[in-house]
């Protein structure tokens, strides 16, 4: 696979990683590798964060997006 | 987690609304029974105008404002909105003291609320013809048996509460749903025995709302509602833990 904003860029890389949300190949440079904050609970007891991060790799646009 | 104060403060709102709409719904109904004559003296108006559709309206007000209270505040408190259910979950070793104590104080407190609310909202024939939605054992049901309706109720719904929010295995998403029309069900089967409180809080504020209002003295019943919700609920949880755990 190779990596979609490479490519419209007219440039050929190889991707290593895939946007978990659009599905976007990405190569090392335009990969965003980044912890995502983990809630447990709700009924019958409050949400608390948990101590465990879930590592996400996104791309550019979606992790703005997720940051909104 | 959000603070203690802010989570008792949703406790309270919550309760607050569990008793404006679910303990209104029976006042209402009632008020528009008010003058109709009963085929026995086991019914006391509600039921005159649908038979049994009446308490399965009076569910469904519970039940759906229960449903709403768990969806809207459940992230924030856990929407306990019953101190059976606080107790119960202190009880199996799931709710610290201190969080229990505040949380069944804020529960009273907004129950007591929704009561006077309810009245403010609908005037003194909601005292005088709806008994603020008090509950009490119907004619013909002793003391006894009214405790031990309350107890299987609440077993019930804290079995519920247990198998489809407590469990780590439960589907995300279905509580709500599920412990609303839970407590609908119970309230259309023992609505006309013991009035299927299920909840301390939910009889304490009509109570002290009746009271302070020129109401009925109902207070002689409320160990009814506060030993069978309470022994239901924990014996629930207690036994849901001992048949649940894998050996």
């Amino acid at each position: 696979m190779k990596c979609y904003v490479c490519a419209k860029a007219g440039k050929d890389t190889e991707a290593v990683g895939i946007c978990i949300v659009c599905g976007m190949g990405l190569c090392m440079e335009h990969a965003i590798r980044e912890d995502t904050q983990v809630w447990e609970g709700g009924y019958p007891f409050p949400a608390t964060k948990t101590q465990v991060k879930i590592p996400r790799i996104l791309c550019e646009e979606c992790r703005t997006a997720l940051k909104r | 987690m959000v603070t203690l104060v802010k989570r008792a403060v949703a406790e309270c709102i919550g309760t607050l609304f569990l008793v404006y709409f679910g303990a209104g719904a029976a006042v209402i109904t009632l008020m528009i029974a008010s003058g109709t004559k009963t085929a026995t003296p086991f019914n006391i108006g509600i039921g005159a105008l649908g038979g049994l559709g009446d308490w399965i309206a009076i569910g469904l007000a519970f039940g759906i404002t229960i449903a709403a209270v768990i969806y809207g505040l459940g992230r924030v408190s856990g929407a306990h909105i019953n101190p059976a259910v606080s107790i119960a979950l202190w009880a199996t070793k799931r709710f610290p003291t201190g969080d229990m104590v505040s949380y069944v104080f804020a529960q009273i407190v907004g129950a007591s609320l929704g009561s006077l609310l309810f009245a403010a909202s609908v005037g003194m024939d909601a005292v005088t013809i709806g008994g603020l939605g008090a509950t009490a054992p119907f004619p013909g049901i002793s003391y006894l048996q009214a405790i031990i309706v309350e107890f299987i109720g609440t077993f019930l719904l804290m079995t519920a509460i247990m198998g489809a929010a407590v469990d780590r295995n439960a589907t995300p998403g279905f509580a709500g749903i599920v412990i609303g029309l839970t407590v609908a069900g119970i309230i259309t089967t023992l609505g006309n025995i013991s009035g299927a409180s299920l909840n301390p809080a939910r009889t304490f504020g009509p109570f002290l709302g009746d009271l302070l209002l020129g109401g009925s003295n109902l207070w002689g019943f409320f160990p009814i509602y506060v030993i069978g919700p309470v022994l239901g609920a924990v014996c629930a949880a207690l036994f849901y833990d001992w048949v649940s755990k894998e050996e």
